[in-house]
């Protein structure tokens, strides 16, 4: 084993012989290289080891002691779980001893008269260098938190398996936590790590007795090679009743996907990946816990790879399109158009139009999203100025920062660049933040999003309500505009008097806090009388315009330009 | 009296000595030590009484020493009477030998100590 001389420390040897010459030799052999303890019996020596058990690099064991002897000292050692990984040399002149200390847990043994130092020196170092790396093994191969197997050896494990048995049908199975950061951020670290030291338990628990290995891959991220089940409902629920314990408050969700009848050892890592696709998709979905990874999941990975592969081309083929939809003031005596919201659109060769919700979710998990935003605020920056150079008039719209956006060191910098070369001014490109991303990391992203509001550029809060936005922290965040989840609208046209009631306070809210709000998803005449009734500033949604591509939205603008100029000649 | 000469004079076998200690400086180191081993004694001791748990530990533990000494011929000795009083191992010999053996065994031993104890003075 190779160690860097700062690693490299003298280790520490016990040596245990009843005759002080012996003791002596001994001595002589190892003081140039190792510290040394001595003792004179069995007694003294389990005293020894016991108080020094995390330095002590080896012992070197009589055997024939009076007091205790050496077969009391290795069997002693060899009860105690913390004692054992201290490996055991025994100094024997009898051959018949050597057979019996070996089978006792004995590492090795010197042989008296003794040899040559240099045979006992090597002898020494090897032991402790197969102890050593025994030990390294054993702490890479166990994850400290769970005991379970660490990635690595899991899969050298399931690989060797399935290699000696080719015939076994097994299944690939993933849990995960649904939720987990929310626990953590909840109710501190101690307790999620509390929650998977439990889970990894109940694993380790339901593998030994199936004969199955599981291994904590990351995080919360837990994985199960087994054999084939038709049925993995009655494995979760036993898990999942483990965590009873833990669930006071909080409901701690498993969710299991599974990859089943796994194709041999060829690419097992890739059939776990896909067992943790159908785990994946169960995010969110509460009525829930199993999914098994089949055809239709593997069309949609297709799919997914697909847009992930086309989308630099997308965006040098101009593939992506900005599309613009209308936000309207609805408390004057006309609805005025106020400003509009860039949304993108993706006119695919292949597949024709697709809906952004099939690609920004899967490009916010890989973080290509940055891409599609920043093409989405040049393309607006580009058309803001163009319609105030023709219209005369700026109006402003706003576009979708990203959570890893906000992490972005440049942001300031690209949107001020985009501003400039544009000639425009901060006011005239507003930038919309999803509440559910203030609650990853208020701090830092209240810090991030002041820094935007002083250079001037105005917040809007999207998807107020959909998030879990506590009022204590509304009250505080740096905001300007609200716009209300377009759930609630939707909602209220099923008849949900509740929802009604949460509009007026959402109202009621951005009243205390000075803000206006936009009412998103607002589809009819009737909700939109509704808002204005209520005292919802501005809304957005199909009642006045679906998203329009720039040439359409222009018409919007000009019809917006002659209202005003007949009420500026009446 | 060089270490060579010591382990003329006493019977000791200064090749396996060597083998062990590698330097004349060294063996000379332990040889003196002999003075205050007790396991001879210890031996001896048990033998007065034909007390054999004694005279298993003593001839064990002066075996392994004097075998590392390379004092062989005593450590042979020690060894058959170790052997004889070895627990599980039957008895092959009679008291009457036994004590002959154990005769036989201080006087190689006393012959031992005394040409260390010159060896040791000579020394100074």
């Amino acid at each position: 084993m190779v160690f860097s001389d700062e690693l490299k420390t003298r280790r520490l040897i016990l040596v245990v012989d009843d005759q002080e010459i012996n003791r002596d030799l001994m001595e002589m052999f190892l003081s140039d290289e190792y510290d040394l303890l001595f003792a004179e019996n069995g007694r003294q020596a389990m005293e020894l080891i016991c108080a020094h058990q995390e330095m002590l690099s080896i012992v070197l064991l009589d055997l024939m002691m009076p007091v205790m002897d050496g077969f009391q000292v290795l069997a002693a050692v060899h009860e105690d779980e913390a004692l054992r990984r201290i490996p055991i040399i025994v100094l024997t002149a009898e051959r018949s001893a050597e057979l019996r200390a070996l089978q006792m847990g004995a590492a090795d043994f010197i042989t008296k008269p003794f040899d040559m130092h240099e045979i006992i020196l090597a002898r020494v170092a090897r032991i402790i260098e197969l102890s050593e790396g025994r030990t390294i093994i054993q702490t890479a191969e166990r994850d400290a938190l769970t005991g379970l197997y660490t990635g690595n050896f899991f899969f050298q494990y399931a690989e060797r398996f399935a290699r000696y048995h080719p015939d076994c049908e097994m299944d690939a199975v993933v849990l995960n936590i649904e939720r987990f950061h929310l626990v953590n951020d909840l109710y501190g670290r101690d307790f999620g790590d509390r929650v998977l030291a439990l889970i990894g338990a109940a694993i380790q628990e339901q593998t030994s007795e199936t004969g199955a290995i599981g291994c904590r891959m990351e995080a919360d991220q837990f994985c199960i090679y087994i054999r084939h089940s038709e049925d993995y409902q009655e494995l979760l629920n036993a898990l999942q009743s483990r965590l009873a314990p833990v669930s006071g408050n909080t409901r701690i969700r498993l969710r299991t996907g599974v990859c089943a009848k796994l194709e041999g050892v060829h690419d097992l890592r890739g059939q776990f990946d896909k067992a943790k696709i159908a785990c994946d998709m169960l995010r969110g979905n509460y009525s829930r816990n199993l999914m098994y990874y089949d055809m239709e999941l593997h069309h949609k990975e297709v799919f997914s790879e697909g847009l992930v592969n086309d989308i630099h081309r997308a965006v040098e083929q101009r593939q992506f399109q900005v599309y613009f939809q209308p936000k309207y003031a609805i408390q004057g005596t006309r609805p005025v158009l106020r400003s509009a919201e860039a949304l993108i659109r993706w006119k695919h060769p292949e597949y024709g139009m697709i809906s952004p919700g099939a690609f920004v979710p899967l490009f916010e998990q890989n973080g290509l999203i940055q891409t599609v935003d920043e093409f989405v605020w040049a393309e607006t920056a580009r058309q803001i100025a163009a319609w105030k150079a023709e219209y005369g008039f700026t109006l402003p719209v706003s576009v979708n920062l990203s959570r890893v956006d906000l992490y972005d060191p440049l942001l300031e910098e690209k949107l001020l660049d985009l501003v400039e070369r544009n000639g425009l001014t901060t006011h005239e490109l507003k930038l919309e933040v999803t509440e559910s991303a203030y609650t990853d990391d208020p701090e830092q992203l209240v810090a991030r999003v002041e820094r935007l509001r002083n250079l001037g550029f105005e917040i809007e809060m999207d998807d107020f309500g959909s998030g879990y936005s506590s009022l204590n922290m509304i009250s505080t965040l740096p905001i300007d505009v609200l716009k209300m989840d377009m759930k609630f609208i939707q909602n209220v046209k099923k008849g949900n008097e509740k929802d009604f009631r949460l509009i007026e306070l959402i109202l009621d809210i951005a009243d205390y806090l000075h803000v206006p709000v936009v009412a998103e998803g607002v589809e009819t005449a009737e909700q939109c009388e509704m808002l204005r009734q209520a005292g919802c500033s501005l809304v957005q949604g199909y009642y006045f315009s679906r998203p329009v591509p720039p040439a359409e939205f222009a018409l919007l603008i000009a019809k917006e330009q002659n209202e005003r100029k007949l009420e500026g000649s009446t | 009296m060089t270490v060579q000469e010591l382990y003329a004079n006493i019977g000791g076998d200064y090749a396996s000595a060597k083998k062990i200690l590698m330097m004349d400086k060294m063996i000379s180191r332990f040889i003196v030590k002999l003075l205050d081993d007790k396991s001879c004694g210890r031996l001896l001791t048990a033998g007065q009484t034909m007390d054999p748990v004694g005279l298993f530990e003593g001839a064990h533990a002066m075996k392994g020493v004097c075998a590392n000494l390379g004092l062989m011929d005593l450590s042979h000795d020690a060894s058959d009477i170790a052997e004889e009083f070895r627990p599980g191992n039957a008895r092959r010999m009679s008291d009457d030998e036994v004590a002959k053996r154990l005769a036989d065994i201080q006087a190689r031993y006393d012959k031992t100590i005394a040409g260390i104890r010159a060896f040791s003075e000579a020394q100074g």
